[in-house]
């Protein structure tokens, strides 16, 4: 074969997909027999960097002898061949004495047929991988260019040593690897924290073959109940090891192993491999990692890297809980937005649909004023009261209604600027209650009054507050029928660290029920026979123009509070201590 | 004053008819102008202790009827009118003497003139 076929051969074999031994050993078998050399053999370099012999081809006689032996680089002509990194040819003419000697203490006398050797070292710039050695008894010439195909051969031949080397190496780190893009895959997940946290611990135990995996909350991370996540189940007879190592780490701030935990007695005795790493997120502890592997089984998770792996899984998991909690918040975030559009889209629908009621409620108006007006006049020139037409009665009452649904329709649609005034709100509530409890049908109302009085002002429509306080005054003694309690609290409150004015009105009406509570704030939303359903709409958008805002305290089967916040009007005080 | 002179400006004639109605069975004279234009001009015509203004009106609206009656004779008084309290905050209609929502009843109507009027 002339040497570039021989090359290509190799170089097909090397890429194959065979075992690497085998690979190798059809390597050198080709050589061998293209070479004219009866043993092709290759030392490799072990861990503790001494040369051992591994590889020879099929027919190799000096394999068995050899493969007994190991030596140091530098020791014996394998050796300095690896030491010098440059190749060694010796012929028949040129072999010293007692080469075999030099080559293997037991060969000598051994080698006595053999013409050339060459001593190949498989290197490449940076490492060795071990020598390659030819005997060969048929030729005793080397020309140059043999050599330097043998030159060729060898690194050839070092590539494969070395990409093995990496894969060994390797699939360790891959295994890691793989664990650790598992996580990634999970932490970059949308889970929920909850189902996040059961993954990883499942995760880390399939891939480490733990015997459990715990994680421990130190910290509430969004309002996860549970605090431990486990996967396995943990043996009672490691729980209080577990628990020291969790603390250890945390204390620590590092990976620790029941080495650094137990005494002695524990090092060699001890069943387990227990790791901890605590989770640290911006130099908090969130919590810890607890890895636990049987020493008894075939793989046991953690080896002497495994503080190293720990943390690193550790540190995935902190990123992994910063980002769920990010994407918690952003989901917030995005469900709020998405509710401000909705309501800005709902605002300007109405703002349209109240330019349109607004115009038929005015069109409406005039005619609902002549017939009523008119019915009026015929009521008087028929004197009703004597004949007693009961269908003018209808009329009028029906005019009435209409009429008072066309105000409060109005009053709901259109824009009302602010007339802001600064008042104390305890003597509107007054005002209001002096006007309301001067009928006959508040008689059976009790009204209790606890007013702060040193409330601070608030700047407000007085009018329109009036407005709101008659509101939610009428619908309490709507509620009652007439008969109950109504209790009237003001007070001082903060709401987002600013200063808020409270108006509570409760009442013992029997309160909402909780299924149509949501809507009491719609307008034309009412369960009142003779109702518009605009009362509460009105109010909320009257405190919602003051930049305030109400609540409902509804308890159903007794009563419902409705909470007026106003903001107060002089804060520059609080605003510069916060 | 029971003779009061009272002028009704609405561009709906069966609201101006009410109006008269109503207000004469008070005693009052009542004179009708269906808009703005017809108003001013009753206004040169003759003295009126009263003008009851509607706001939403073609042509020469109420509340700049208000401004051109009220800068002829800044004493005339005037009572705006309208369907809804649309303009009750609108600082152009505190020129007004009184403001007073349309309603089949008219007893408002009727105490605010009394009121204006002093009687
Ligand atoms: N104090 C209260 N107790 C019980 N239910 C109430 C109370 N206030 C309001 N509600 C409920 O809210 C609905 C809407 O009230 P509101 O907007 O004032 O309209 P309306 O009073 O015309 O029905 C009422 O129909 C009633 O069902
Ligand atoms: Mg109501």
């Amino acid at each position: 074969m002339n040497p570039v076929d021989l090359l290509g051969k190799i170089i097909e074999i090397s890429h194959s997909n065979l075992e690497l031994s085998s690979r190798i050993t059809s390597i050198l078998n080709i050589i061998s027999r293209d070479m004219g050399s009866e043993e092709v053999i290759i030392y490799t370099r072990d861990k503790d960097r001494r040369l051992s012999c591994r590889y020879a081809n099929q027919k190799s006689v000096l394999f068995k002898i050899l493969n007994q032996y190991r030596c140091h680089v530098g020791e014996g002509i394998v050796g300095s061949v690896a030491q010098k990194r440059s190749p060694l040819f010796y012929t028949k003419r040129d072999i010293p004495p007692r080469f075999g000697c030099l080559f293997y203490p037991e060969l000598d006398g051994r080698i006595e047929n053999y013409k050339l050797f060459a001593f190949l070292p498989l290197a490449d710039d940076s490492y060795l991988y071990g020598v390659l050695v030819l005997c060969s008894s048929s030729r005793d010439t080397l020309h140059d260019a043999d050599k330097i195909f043998l030159s060729i051969l060898s690194r050839e031949v070092g590539g494969i040593l070395c990409s093995y080397e990496l894969i060994v190496s390797s699939k360790k780190r891959i295994s890691e690897l793989a664990t650790l893009t598992e996580l990634g895959k999970i932490l970059t997940s949308n889970a929920e924290p909850h189902d996040l946290l059961r993954n990883i611990s499942l995760i880390i135990a399939k891939s480490l073959n733990a015997t459990f995996v715990t994680i421990k909350l130190g910290y509430a991370f969004l309002k996860l109940d549970s605090h431990r996540f486990t996967y396995g189940t943990i043996d009672p007879s490691v729980q209080d090891h577990v628990e020291e190592l969790e603390g250890a780490a945390t204390r620590l701030l590092r990976a620790v192993s029941i080495k650094d935990c137990a005494p002695d007695e524990y090092e060699d005795s001890f069943r387990y491999s227990l790791f901890s790493a605590p989770i640290v997120s911006k130099n908090r502890v969130l919590g810890t990692l607890t890895i636990c592997g049987d020493r008894a089984g075939q793989n046991y998770a953690l080896g002497e890297d495994g503080p190293y792996l720990i943390n690193t899984i550790a540190n995935y998991i902190s990123s992994g809980m910063e980002n769920t909690l990010l994407n918690t918040r952003l989901r917030d975030a995005i469900r709020e937005l998405s509710d401000a559009q909705k309501r800005l889209i709902e605002q300007e629908k109405f703002r349209s649909l109240g330019e349109m009621t607004a115009n038929i409620a005015h069109e409406i108006k005039n005619p609902l004023v002549i017939i009523g007006g008119f019915t009026k006049r015929l009521a008087r020139q028929i004197d009703i009261d004597r004949t007693g037409n009961k269908y003018i009665r209808i009329i009028l009452n029906e005019v009435t209604r209409l009429e008072s649904i066309l105000n409060e329709v109005l009053n709901y649609v259109k824009e009302t600027p602010l007339l802001a005034e600064t008042c104390n709100i305890n003597d509107y509530i007054d005002e209001v209650l002096y006007l309301l409890t001067s009928d006959v049908s508040w008689e059976e109302i009790r009204v209790v009054k606890e007013y702060d009085a040193g409330l601070p002002l608030i700047a407000c429509d007085s009018q329109q507050l009036k407005q709101v306080l008659i509101n939610i005054f009428i619908n309490a003694h709507e509620a009652m029928r007439g008969i109950g309690t109504i209790w009237i609290q003001t007070k001082q409150a903060a709401y987002e660290n600013r200063p808020f004015v409270a108006i509570s009105i409760a009442d013992t009406g029997g309160g909402i029920d909780p299924a149509i509570i949501d809507n009491v704030f719609n307008p034309f939303f009412t369960t009142k026979e003779r109702g518009t359903g605009l009362g509460l709409a009105i109010s909320n958008k009257i405190v919602m123009n003051h930049k305030g805002h109400i609540d409902v305290e509804n308890v159903a089967g007794k009563g419902v509070t409705f909470i007026i916040y106003l903001p107060a009007k002089n804060n520059t005080i609080k605003e510069e201590l916060l | 004053m029971k003779n009061a002179r009272i002028l009704v400006v609405d561009d709906e004639e069966n609201i101006r008819l009410l109006f008269k109605e109503e207000l004469e069975e008070e005693g009052f004279e009542v004179d009708l102008a269906s808009n703005g234009l017809e108003a001013l001009d009753k206004l040169k015509e003759g003295r009126f202790d009263l003008v009851v203004l509607d706001i939403k009106m073609p042509g020469m609206d109420g509340i700049q009827a208000l401004n051109e009656i009220k800068n002829a004779n800044k004493d005339q008084p005037v009572i705006l009118c309208s369907a809804y309290g649309e303009f009750k905050q609108d600082f152009s209609s505190w020129v007004s003497d009184g403001y007073v929502v349309k309603s089949a009843d008219t007893r408002e109507l009727k105490q605010t003139i009394k009121n204006i009027l002093g009687l």
